[in-house]
């Protein structure tokens, strides 16, 4: 009876009788630990709730934890084994939460002096967590005296406590170096691994002294191999900084190459790991680690398979000819019972293998998708997609495959990743844009996320205007708006109105589809149908263009901010959108690369900052410095840091070009690398060419060492545009007193006049543009004839370079505009490529060029700029001479 | 015959009447707390002592009575945590350093604080004079007159001269300890 009671407990329970603990209620229990005499059993459990408690993630205040911290200091006085040991835990956790937790070093001293060999090594551990700096020289002796302990528990606890303690006091631990060396060459593998770990931080900042380390060791084997792979680690990055010797030559690879051959697989397989990972390993280095790492993929232990085939996954990336003498044993691993290993086999085969093999692996992997994780789907799905990037005509095998994934159940994060590598497979590669589209579409008529489905939508609606036959998408942005929740049919109803507006011969049905969401019961989808219905409906094309096929270019953060302020100072005016500056698109190619690499520990790749929220930064930070205010209008371009001196001379200046409408800001920002020097009222003298206005400088008060400060020059363009482009001398002027390197004090109250050269500083076309995205630019083009923009023409020959790649690269870095429909990839095999760039001009001026571009001898180019004014136009024509 | 009767019976008697009781050494620091723990608990005495940083916690066994002792650190970082240790126990204990003149008014002013403590109201307190070997170490009467004892008016309070290092008076100091042991105090 009592049997199957407690079966019954352990059922409704779960197993964890810490589950519904209460903060309160347990540190008033901890009460229990001032009574006499202690119960130790009692005061066990109550110590684990506590501990439970803090692990959970539970927030003890200051007084809570010292009290409790000095209730549990009252628990030395039993002599229970694991209630001490349970103290010990106690304290460590406690330690960084509560108030005069050194009150017990005298107690864990004695502990860890003792005759209890239970006690030793946890008291260790326990004292390190609670002394601070000024007190570590009071336990100095009891340290050394444990590293060199006959106890391995507990020499190993006072090495590895020591090298949490250089955190603190690195000092007071390099005098613990002779008792450090004195481990190294115990028996003990662990001691041995730790005493390593603690004489490499010692020295670690001494290249030479960890030459001389490294030498010694390598010559005189380590007994444990944990320090061998430690030492591996050392050697390589040693073998890093080494610069560019041949690594056969190098007596530290040496070593490496020696610890292929070692007795413990641990040893092989990071020597294996290590030569891989090595910037420099050439095939002849590569060939016996992947040998090794062929030789782990047989073997019967899961984990050496599994290590080797993630390493080998890693290598194909970088070395793919060394992995295909792998193939077969990979081809094996896929049947593997572990499905992460058979995964990362399929994907390595997958990036080493010929076209030829696609079809057989992708029918290879369809047996056991099902299976697998949504991490390892994820990573399948990278590698198809670098498969596809590789061997474009696959793109039907693999765009069947993946909407059959699509169509399997799956968390966001995998669909996501599906649905991303479908677009740019339609992005990069034109013939499968109508099937990947038909996939998506597939798709969205039975997809529960709401995110992914309207970022189909807003694909389809960019994308489905231009193909052969757009009228069959309609139907299937139609069914959204009947079946699907209210933010779906909202961007439904947008990508609708994108057919209206490209294509003429569908307008009348789409207004009637339009009409009928006038009817919808959700305001925004009403909304955006009733406005849509109107500027289709009205004969007026150049509001079709401005509302519809050309999207809004503004910052979203900086036109959050100008609509919060507007909102805070009620004015009569209305709200004006040209002040809010616009946002470049962001580049293209960087998440590409991300996508290069498999991670499997990070399959997301981690988005950069983009740069709208940079600028964002900047026109805040602008706007703070009371000198410069009313600062002239809305911030409109900030260029990148420019290097106006070498970065290891006495004052690294780099200067940020702040662009307005018609002004410009320019800000140095200076770092003073000199320790016994502190710069006083630092200021730039420039030499303003013709046209410029210098209108305010501020200077910088001050400057110690090590601290970057800034100088502000606020300037006017020239009047006439064709000298904006032009060339600053710039001179960095300051006070210099000598001071006191460790204090910065400065000696003297006299300090003397210095200047400084820097270099030219160049005010170029692109910091006056900024990139503006147009997602139809043909439509943006003809609008622009329409509506009265001065057209240039103007033919250059570009003698200096020699492919048409390198023409459009350098083109895009003049003019600073974005390239437009894709035109900046070259299709390959091509002697003439049209460039389509789209940008706006400082003031809020629409600009743009076509530029024709045929290879003959050099380049030859005809540049057709269409602009708001004769003077831009103009002056971008000339920014290519 | 009759002396192995006795022992019997106070044999006996231990068994029946364990008395436990728990004190706080308190002190401004070199006034040889940690010593007179040696001393008590093992007639022990050594020169070379270090500071005791944080407490260290003795049982004593005297006869039947088991003595808890908190020794407590005396300086000056240690003295705000002093109250925490004295809350509850038998008696505290407090060490004069009666050889150094000029610390006397600082530990005079300690006790004075401690005492005033609500928490701690009540408690018996036995101040020891340690050091009286040394040549001009102050004795009880002077003691008692510059650590203004006679203020103390709200409980018990004793003071003793004694020796830790020619263990002089340790007799009549641990008779007095163990005569506020927790039966006894309780009577």
């Amino acid at each position: 009876m009592a049997f199957k009671r407690d079966k019954k407990e352990e059922e409704d329970g779960g197993g964890n009788i810490f589950l519904n603990l209460e903060k309160t209620s347990v540190l008033q229990e901890a009460r229990t630990f001032n009574e006499t005499p202690v119960n130790p059993r009692k005061c066990t459990i109550i110590l684990s709730k506590i501990l439970y408690l803090i692990n959970q993630g539970e927030q003890l205040g200051t007084t809570e934890a010292t009290e409790t911290f000095f209730a549990m200091t009252k628990l030395f006085q039993s002599r229970d084994v694991i209630l001490r040991r349970m103290v010990y835990l106690g304290i460590k956790e406690l330690s960084s939460l509560a108030e005069d937790v050194i009150i017990v070093t005298s107690s864990l001293t004695k502990d860890m002096t003792g005759k209890e060999d239970l006690y030793r090594a946890a008291a260790i551990r326990a004292l390190c967590s609670i002394t601070d700096g000024s007190m570590l020289q009071a336990i100095e002796r009891y340290m050394k005296q444990a590293i060199v302990d006959r106890n391995a528990a507990v020499s190993s606890a006072a090495l590895v406590s020591s090298l949490h303690m250089t955190r603190i006091a690195g000092d007071v631990v390099k005098r613990w170096v002779n008792e450090a060396q004195e481990a190294l060459i115990s028996d003990n593998v662990m001691v041995q691994y730790h005493a390593l770990g603690v004489l490499y931080h010692i020295r670690k900042s001494d290249r030479l002294a960890v030459t001389k380390l490294v030498t010694k060791l390598t010559r005189s084997p380590l007994k444990s191999p944990f320090a061998v792979c430690l030492l591996i680690r050392i050697v390589c990055k040693l073998l890093e900084e080494e610069g560019d010797v041949a690594l056969s030559e190098s007596p530290l690879f040496d070593f490496v190459e020696k610890c292929l051959r070692h007795k413990s697989e641990t040893v092989i397989y990071e020597a294996a790991h290590a030569v891989v990972n090595l910037r420099r390993t050439t095939p002849r280095e590569l060939a016996p680690a992947v040998s090794v790492l062929q030789l782990f993929c047989s073997s019967p232990k899961p984990a050496l398979r599994f290590a080797a085939v993630r390493t080998l996954n890693k290598v194909a990336m970088s070395h793919p000819a060394a992995v295909t003498a792998c193939n077969l044993d990979l081809e094996n691993l896929i049947s593997d019972s572990n499905r992460s290993i058979a995964t990362l086999a399929i994907t390595t085969l997958l990036k080493t293998g010929a076209e030829s093999s696609v079809d057989r692996l992708m029918k290879q992997i369809s047996t056991f998708v099902s299976e697998i994780s949504d991490e390892f789907k994820v990573v399948v799905v990278q590698a198809i997609r670098a498969l596809c990037l590789k061997f474009p005509r696959k793109h039907g095998v693999l765009m069947n495959f993946l909407s059959a994934m699509l169509r399997d159940e799956g968390g966001l994060e995998y669909k996501a990743s599906i649905a991303d590598t479908i677009i740019s497979i339609i992005e990069e590669n034109p013939d499968a844009k109508e099937t990947g589209l038909a996939h998506l579409c597939e798709f969205i008529e039975d997809c529960e996320h709401t995110s992914l489905a309207v970022r189909i939508l807003h694909l389809l609606g960019k994308e489905g205007p231009r193909t052969k036959q757009p009228s069959r998408y309609i139907r299937f942005i139609y069914n959204r708006v009947i079946l699907e929740s209210a933010v779906v049919r909202c961007a439904a109803v947008a990508a609708m109105a994108q057919f209206g507006a490209s294509c003429p011969d569908l307008l009348p049905n789409i207004l009637v589809l339009l009409a009928r969401c006038q009817m919808d019961c959700d305001d925004e989808t009403r909304d955006r149908a009733t406005f849509y219905y109107h500027i289709l409906s009205g004969d007026q094309p150049q509001f079709i263009y401005h509302y519809i096929v050309d999207h809004l270019q503004v910052s979203i953060p900086s036109l959050e901010r100008a609509l919060t302020q507007y909102v805070a100072n009620p004015t009569p005016e209305q709200f004006d959108i040209s002040t809010v500056p616009v946002s470049a698109p962001e580049p293209t190619n960087v998440p590409e690369k991300g996508h290069g690499t498999v991670d499997i520990a990070n399959p997301v790749a981690v988005q950069p900052e983009t740069p709208a929220k940079a600028a964002e930064s900047y026109a805040v930070k602008l706007a703070s410095i009371p000198e410069l205010a009313p600062l002239p209008g809305s911030l409109f371009r900030s260029s990148d840091p420019v290097q106006l001196t070498e970065s290891e001379t006495e004052y690294v200046v780099k200067c940020i070009k702040h662009c307005f409408s018609d002004h410009l800001i320019l800000q140095f920002n200076i770092l003073n690398t000199l320790s016994d020097t502190l710069l006083e009222s630092i200021g730039v003298t420039l030499e303003e060419p013709e046209g410029y206005e210098i209108l305010k400088e501020v200077a910088c008060p001050k400057l110690s060492c090590g601290e970057t400060g800034s100088v502000y020059v606020l300037l006017k363009f020239p009047e006439d545009l064709s000298l904006s482009v032009s060339t600053f001398g710039a001179t960095l002027k300051f006070v210099v007193k000598d001071c006191d390197p460790t204090t910065g004090e400065p000696d003297t109250d006299e300090g003397y006049h210095d200047t400084y050269m820097l270099e030219d500083l160049d005010v170029l076309l692109s910091d006056q543009v900024v990139r503006v995205m147009k997602g139809n630019w043909g439509a943006a083009w003809e609008q622009a004839e329409g509506e009265s923009f001065f057209e240039l023409e103007d033919t250059y020959v570009l003698t200096s370079v020699t492919s048409l790649e390198q023409a459009i690269q350098n083109i895009v870095v003049f003019l600073g505009m974005q390239p437009a429909e894709r035109t900046d990839r070259l299709p390959q095999g091509k002697s003439a490529h049209t460039l389509l760039l789209a940008g706006m001009f400082r003031g809020g001026h629409d600009v743009l060029v076509r530029a024709k571009l045929a290879l003959a001898e050099g380049v030859t180019m005809q540049i057709t700029v269409r602009a708001p004014s004769q003077e831009i136009a103009e002056l971008i024509t000339s920014a290519l001479g | 015959m009759l002396s192995l009767i006795n022992r019997i019976l106070d044999w006996f008697k231990s068994l029946l009447w364990k008395e436990e009781m728990e004190l706080t050494l308190v002190g401004l620091q070199c006034s040889g707390k940690t010593t007179f723990v040696n001393v008590i608990a093992s007639n022990q005495f050594s020169e070379d002592m270090i500071p005791t940083v944080g407490f260290n916690m003795r049982k004593i066994t005297k006869g039947n009575v088991t003595i808890k002792v908190w020794d407590i650190g005396g300086q000056p970082r240690f003295r705000s945590m002093w109250e925490r240790y004295c809350r509850g126990v038998n008696a505290i204990v407090y060490m004069v350093d009666a050889a150094d003149n000029e610390k006397i008014e600082a530990s005079r002013n300690e006790l004075h604080q401690l005492v005033d403590k609500p928490a701690l109201a009540g408690i018996p307190i036995l101040v020891l004079g340690n050091k009286r070997d040394l040549p001009n170490a102050l004795d009880v009467k002077e003691l008692i007159d510059r650590m203004d004892l006679v203020a103390i008016q709200d409980r018990e309070i004793c003071c003793y001269s004694i020796s830790c290092k020619q263990k002089d008076n340790i007799d009549i100091t641990l008779q007095w300890l163990i005569a506020h042991s927790k039966a006894n105090s309780q009577k």
